[in-house]
């Protein structure tokens, strides 16, 4: 799941992609409204922490122009406000933040919030997900096959993590590397295939056959049925 | 205590409104006037008409029989007039009574409107709390006494909710202020914390993190404090020689100037005194030089200068900084007002320092002038009234 934080104050902002990239997620950090813009034009993210007292174009607009120019599934918007007073968080939710938090919040509210919203799109309402004889409960930070635990690095959790919310989809190398890598990754190493290779031997070995299939010339799919 | 208070205690509530004292107040003085003038009237009759009732007949007619008394023709004007002066004074008596009832309805009616503005501001002012001043009394009317009190009162709850509006800004915007320095400590933290593998230069680093924080928090309660303090008459007025506060603020800059590569030039007027509050005028000059050495491009200089002006002295401090675009101006003593966001808070200004300046400024009865051009630099000049010309060369 690929996270955008918008927030002026570096150090704040620095702290909470840190808290989220240990998280799995996949996080770029932006540090005004201009530069939050620009980035979510360029990628897809699945969620945006979103400070709405910025320097030059402020919160606000920027949760309006996400909304609008989004495309078919627009993030979700999550708003970091210093300012408690209820019309501000109004306005917020009206013009299409999905949720808000006042700071200073307790950075594990913040990840319960953030895991939240990322369920909304796979329509589930717990944490945990389940397709056939895999289950990831993203609170715990725990994966099993078959009710055998599996020992997968952050990148390989979170890329299970997004073929379970993407089950039966085909995905391609980019969807992959667009949601579940930063932008620092090399979109010219195969650092996807490599991880998608290490995840698919550990499923393997837990249990039996092999539930994420290669589609020929497009990527790969989540089988829905064992 | 005494007797007739306790007596006025006992009387019911509407006996002891204006408008019970009103009506009888109109009434007593209606009734008096018309018993003056019907008495007097009635006197002077009295005198004119000698009215002196017959009294018994003195001669006796007795043609057949039956005798019927005999009077002068004198007699009979004045038995007429006996007469004509009891019934007017039977007339006059009943009139009396009659005016006396009216005119305690009339009296009660009369007061009744003209008091009933009264009664809607009395209304007005009990619903409005101290939290909704939104409402006024609006009172209809003619340009009359009343409704110059009630514009007057309307008046006064506008000045009183702008003020109450202004507070309120002012607590949000400081815990605004506030919540972001601890937003970033307990995210630091937090962070840190949940992280079981943490190296010693990762808390090192977030330890910094919240050092920064905690530093910045300081200085902004430092700079409320000092706003909330002036808000209240607790300056102290004494003479100050101006020139001395003004070199001695400026001491402490010298270093932080010249550590930046900065000329800081002084030219102090000597023997200006003006009345007021020491450290509060160095707080001025400390505010002004203060945000001019930290915006001030490095190489630049700064002039600082004191100097007096017939009745008034003036401090200047003109920097080569970015200066202040013209539409931005107008905010530059606003607070929490900063001319570039993110660049002020990453080099520790609260964004309080004008708005300081500004009110310890007005509370010494001056004004401070800001001039300002993009890329050329800003000045601001402070204006102090001066109520005694030093004589001795401010040696005090």
């Amino acid at each position: 799941m690929r996270v955008l934080v918008v927030e002026d104050e570096a150090d704040l902002a620095d702290a909470v992609a840190r808290g989220l990239r240990r998280e799995g997620y996949a996080v770029d950090v932006a540090y005004d409204g201009d530069e939050a813009l620009e980035k979510a034009a360029v990628n897809a993210y699945d969620l945006v922490c979103l400070d709405l007292n910025l320097p030059g174009i402020d919160g606000i607009e920027v949760v309006r122009r996400i909304r609008a120019d989004g495309g078919a599934q627009p993030p979700r918007v999550l708003m970091l406000t210093a300012r408690d007073r209820t019309v501000d968080r109004v306005v917020g939710l009206d013009e299409g933040a999905d949720d808000y938090l006042v700071k200073p919040f307790d950075f594990d509210e913040l990840k319960a919030r953030v895991r939240a919203l990322l369920r909304r799109d796979a329509g589930r309402s717990g944490a945990l997900l389940q397709v056939g004889d895999i289950e990831l409960d993203s609170a715990r930070h725990e994966a099993r096959r078959v009710g055998r635990p599996l020992a997968l690095t952050p990148k390989e959790f979170a890329l299970l993590h997004y073929f379970l919310s993407r089950a039966g989809q085909v995905l391609s190398q980019e969807d992959l590397l667009e949601h579940v890598w930063d932008e620092n990754a090399d979109p010219f190493t195969n650092t996807v295939r490599v991880t998608v290779m290490t995840l698919r031997r550990k499923l393997a070995d837990a249990g039996k056959g092999q539930p994420i299939e290669t589609v020929v010339g497009r990527g790969y799919r989540l089988r829905e049925e064992p | 205590m005494n007797p007739p208070e306790r007596l006025l205690d006992r009387l019911p509530e509407w006996t002891r409104s204006i408008r019970f004292r009103y009506t009888l107040l109109y009434s007593a003085v209606l009734f008096g006037l018309a018993a003056v003038v019907l008495a007097a009237i009635y006197l002077v009759l009295l005198m004119a008409l000698r009215a002196t009732p017959v009294s018994s007949g003195r001669a006796l007619f007795c043609p057949h029989g039956e005798c019927i008394t005999v009077i002068t023709f004198r007699e009979a004007e004045r038995l007429v007039n006996a007469e004509t002066l009891g019934k007017l004074r039977y007339y006059s008596l009943g009139a009396l009574g009659v005016l006396f009832v009216s005119s305690l309805g009339v009296g009660w009616v009369v007061a009744g409107r003209v008091l009933a503005p009264i009664g809607r501001i009395t209304a007005v002012a009990r619903d409005i709390q101290a939290t909704d001043l939104s409402r006024r009394i609006q009172l209809p009317g003619p340009e009359d006494e009343l409704k110059q009190l009630a514009d007057t009162f309307d008046a006064m709850l506008a000045r009183l909710d702008a003020a109450f509006a202004a507070q309120r800004q002012f607590v949000a915007d400081a815990s605004h202020e506030l919540r972001n320095p601890l937003a970033i400590i307990r995210t630091n933290v937090d962070v840190a914390l949940a992280d079981p593998d943490a190296s010693t230069d990762d808390l090192r680093q977030t330890i910094a993190v919240v050092k920064r924080a905690g530093d910045r928090m300081s200085l902004l309660v430092d700079d409320l404090l000092a706003l909330a303090r002036r808000q209240q008459p607790t300056l102290e007025h004494e003479p100050v020689d101006l020139g001395a506060a003004v070199a001695e603020a400026s001491d402490d800059f010298m270093v932080p100037a010249e550590t930046r590569d900065i000329v800081l030039d002084r030219a102090i007027a000597p023997g200006v005194v003006v009345t007021g509050d020491r450290e509060a005028l160095k707080r001025v000059v400390a505010n002004l030089l203060d945000n001019a050495v930290r915006l001030a491009p490095a190489g630049s200089r700064i002039r600082l200068a004191t100097g007096s002006e017939g009745n008034r002295a003036w401090i200047a401090v003109a920097d080569e900084g970015p200066g202040i675009s013209p539409e931005d101006q107008a905010h530059v003593f606003d607070r929490f007002w900063r001319a570039d966001k993110a660049r002020a808070r990453a080099d520790g200004g609260t964004g309080l320092g004008l708005a300081i300046v500004r009110q310890l400024v007005e509370s010494h009865g001056g004004e401070v002038r800001m001039h300002s051009k993009v890329g050329v630099g800003s000045s601001f000049v402070v204006w102090l009234p001066i109520t005694r010309p030093a004589i001795d060369g401010g040696q005090r």
